[in-house]
């Protein structure tokens, strides 16, 4: 009887979580039970009815567009995902554990955040000058003469589209790793040192595991925004690279209702799975 | 102690940090199967010191020699000393088995699994954590985690093992237990301790010899005994924390402080004249009653009762506060009277004073 008394004071007052529990309601949990309400719906050429029929599902993954779209988001995903954190680790390494100096390596957090100050088109706009066949990559590697033509496939093709990708999610995976980087206790590398280990054992055995968390943490909110993009791919591929993200644009545009739907329920569940899986990594409840 | 027998020697080491010097020239040397306990305040150097030794800053200027051969410029991974964090260190994502194992698993040595686990569970074994081995660091207790700090570092079989504070993170019950463990480990080992502390009664404890090291220099070495009974400096008289101290002049063999003028037969030679008396040294009487030796009239303020003994605090007329220890084994303590005076009295051979004429 004790142990229910204890439990009830711990836990204070319920009621105070009634303002989350309506937020959440009113902007998650209806919206989704709309989108996956809808995608069953009867779409005719100019109308749409909430006659129940599977009819969308089915022209979803016999279409090759549509299928190809899912394919091309994973692989684009899959491919910045792996960019993001050779580009990414290396960086929060130097920032959160070589540089000594914690003003210094707040200052360097900060100098990653600067490109954040203009808008994310500008961000992603900003590529096209740089990549183009006459852009500034091309007219440099030019006068170096490097290169006697320039090089077409930087913009308008799936490679512009991960570059831009890159750049931009690049932060969001350093954020998080340097953080837990520069938890690391200093006495425990030089524990590891004292016991015989080198550089190489000392990183593989103490330093990456102790950082896992922070991996993870950046890996999760890279997969959600490049998932979920239709911007970039839009932007620097010249239409030619669709994402999910694109078809439920043009879907919505068309007034396509149930097909956005399908698309969505489909994004959503990719986006569970692999947000499922990264948190079968490392526990983060414990780690954080 | 000869060359031959030192397991390590220090050789006039220096090391600042932003033009403050916190070694300072030292030198030192230690013997085989020794425990050496270094004391100093915080802010002595005493952790640079022993941070020199195990490699993990580089000397300005001096040598650190390491079984005969010159380690100066090994990396620490390579000298082969043992080092026990304050905070243990411990890899926090590991069991205190694969904590143990790090080192064989880890280092340049390849050392066979099967060697590698019958090591472990012997060093396990041997520091009592036996039934403990897959649990994870944080699941186990403070005591607990010294153990593995040290037998972590044990099972490397080093020649000597620094130990930077390493009760300094437990509760006192626990720290009187461990003090006796590390020596019984110690022991068992046959391996060189250097142990740094800031409290007065663990060096005094557990040392072979004490080495006092105040603003980077090494001020006295001794066997605890006689660094107890003969401070050579007041500095040092000051880090035992057993005396009260009086500032005064010495000349031609009298001491003139607040308690008049006494005569100081034999001196020691420092940079200030100081009268140092042991607290358990002073008796106290009456302020009616008349002394024989040296009397200084006091005000008696409060007590602490420290189970053996019991501390008297009284103030002098000039605001000093000076502590009158009575060991409970001596008989009952007697009463006094809060804000009453009463006169404090020694017998002057028992003061130990320190002048600019002493020898």
């Amino acid at each position: 009887m004790s142990d229910v008394s204890v439990e009830a004071k711990r836990e204070g007052p319920s009621w105070l979580i009634l303002p989350g529990i309506i937020w959440m309601a009113l902007f998650m949990v209806v919206p989704i039970a709309m989108i996956c309400y809808v995608s069953f719906w009867t779409q005719t050429t100019f109308n749409i009815s909430s006659t129940p029929t599977l009819a969308s599902w089915k022209q979803f993954f016999a279409s090759d567009t549509y299928t190809g779209a899912l394919w091309t988001t994973v692989r684009i995903w899959l491919i910045v995902l792996a960019t993001t954190f050779i580009i990414g680790y290396p960086t929060a390494l130097f920032v959160g554990l070589f540089v000594k100096s914690k003003t210094l390596s707040t200052v360097l957090l900060v100098v990653c955040v600067i490109p954040f100050w203009t808008s994310f088109l500008i961000r992603v706009l900003a590529w096209r000058p740089m990549l183009g066949k006459e852009g500034a990559i091309n007219i440099i590697l030019l006068k170096l003469h490097i290169i006697t033509h320039p090089i077409e496939v930087l913009l308008f093709t799936e490679l512009s589209v991960i570059i831009g990708m890159s750049q931009i999610y690049c932060v969001f995976m350093v954020g998080p790793i340097a953080f837990m980087l520069g938890r690391i206790d200093r006495n425990i590398i030089e524990a590891a040192r004292d016991l015989g280990a080198g550089f190489g054992r000392i990183f593989w055995k103490i330093i990456f595991p102790l950082s896992l968390p922070g991996v993870v943490v950046g890996a999760i909110f890279v997969s959600v925004m490049v998932l979920g993009e239709f911007a970039t791919s839009g932007a620097l591929s010249g239409r030619k690279v669709n994402l999910l993200g694109n078809i439920i644009v043009t879907q919505v545009g068309s007034l396509k209702w149930a097909m956005a739907s399908v698309t969505g329920v489909i994004l959503t569940v990719v986006m569970g799975m692999v947000i499922a899986a990264f948190l079968r990594i490392v526990d983060l409840k414990q780690e954080l | 102690m000869t060359t031959q027998t030192a397991i390590f020697r220090i050789d006039g080491v220096t090391k600042s940090y932003g033009g403050v010097k916190a070694l300072d020239a030292v030198t030192l040397e230690a013997g085989v199967n020794e425990y050496l306990s270094l004391l100093g305040p915080s802010g002595s150097g005493k952790t640079t010191l022993l941070r020199v030794i195990a490699g993990f800053e580089a000397p300005d200027a001096g040598r650190v020699y390491f079984q005969g051969r010159d380690i100066t410029n090994v990396p620490a991974h390579e000298r082969g000393i043992g080092f026990v964090f304050q905070n243990f260190a411990l890899f926090p994502h590991l069991t205190v088995r694969q904590n143990v194992a790090f080192g064989m698993a880890n280092g340049s040595e390849s050392i066979s699994a099967d060697e590698t686990a019958q090591r472990t569970q012997a060093v396990i074994d041997m520091v009592g954590l036996t039934g403990m081995e897959d649990r994870g660091v944080d699941q186990i207790s403070g005591g607990q985690r010294q153990r593995v700090a040290l037998a972590r570092t044990l099972v490397m079989q080093p020649k000597l093992v620094l130990l930077d504070e390493p009760l300094g993170a437990l509760d006192a019950n626990l720290r009187g237990r461990m003090r006796n463990e590390l020596r019984a480990i110690r022991e068992r080992m046959g391996v060189t301790f250097l142990h740094v502390t800031g409290s007065e009664t663990e060096a005094l404890a557990m040392g072979d010899s004490v080495v006092v090291l105040d603003r980077g220099r090494i001020i006295q070495r001794g066997a605890p005994d006689d660094i107890y009974s003969n401070p050579q400096s007041p500095d040092v008289a000051h880090f035992l924390n057993r005396f009260n101290m009086f500032d005064g002049v010495l000349s031609a063999g009298n001491f003139a402080g607040p308690f008049g003028t006494v005569a100081a037969a034999k001196a020691t030679r420092a940079l200030r004249d100081v009268y140092a008396i042991r607290y358990d040294r002073l008796r106290v009487l009456p302020v009616s009653a008349s002394a024989e030796g040296p009397a200084l009239k006091a005000t008696y303020i409060a007590n602490e009762y420290l189970g053996s003994s019991v501390m008297n605090f009284f103030e002098t007329t000039d605001g000093k506060v000076v502590e009158v220890e009575h060991h409970l084994s001596l008989g009952a303590p007697e009463i006094y009277e809060p804000r009453q005076d009463y006169l404090l009295t020694w017998a002057p051979e028992q003061a130990i004073v320190f002048g600019r004429e002493g020898k």
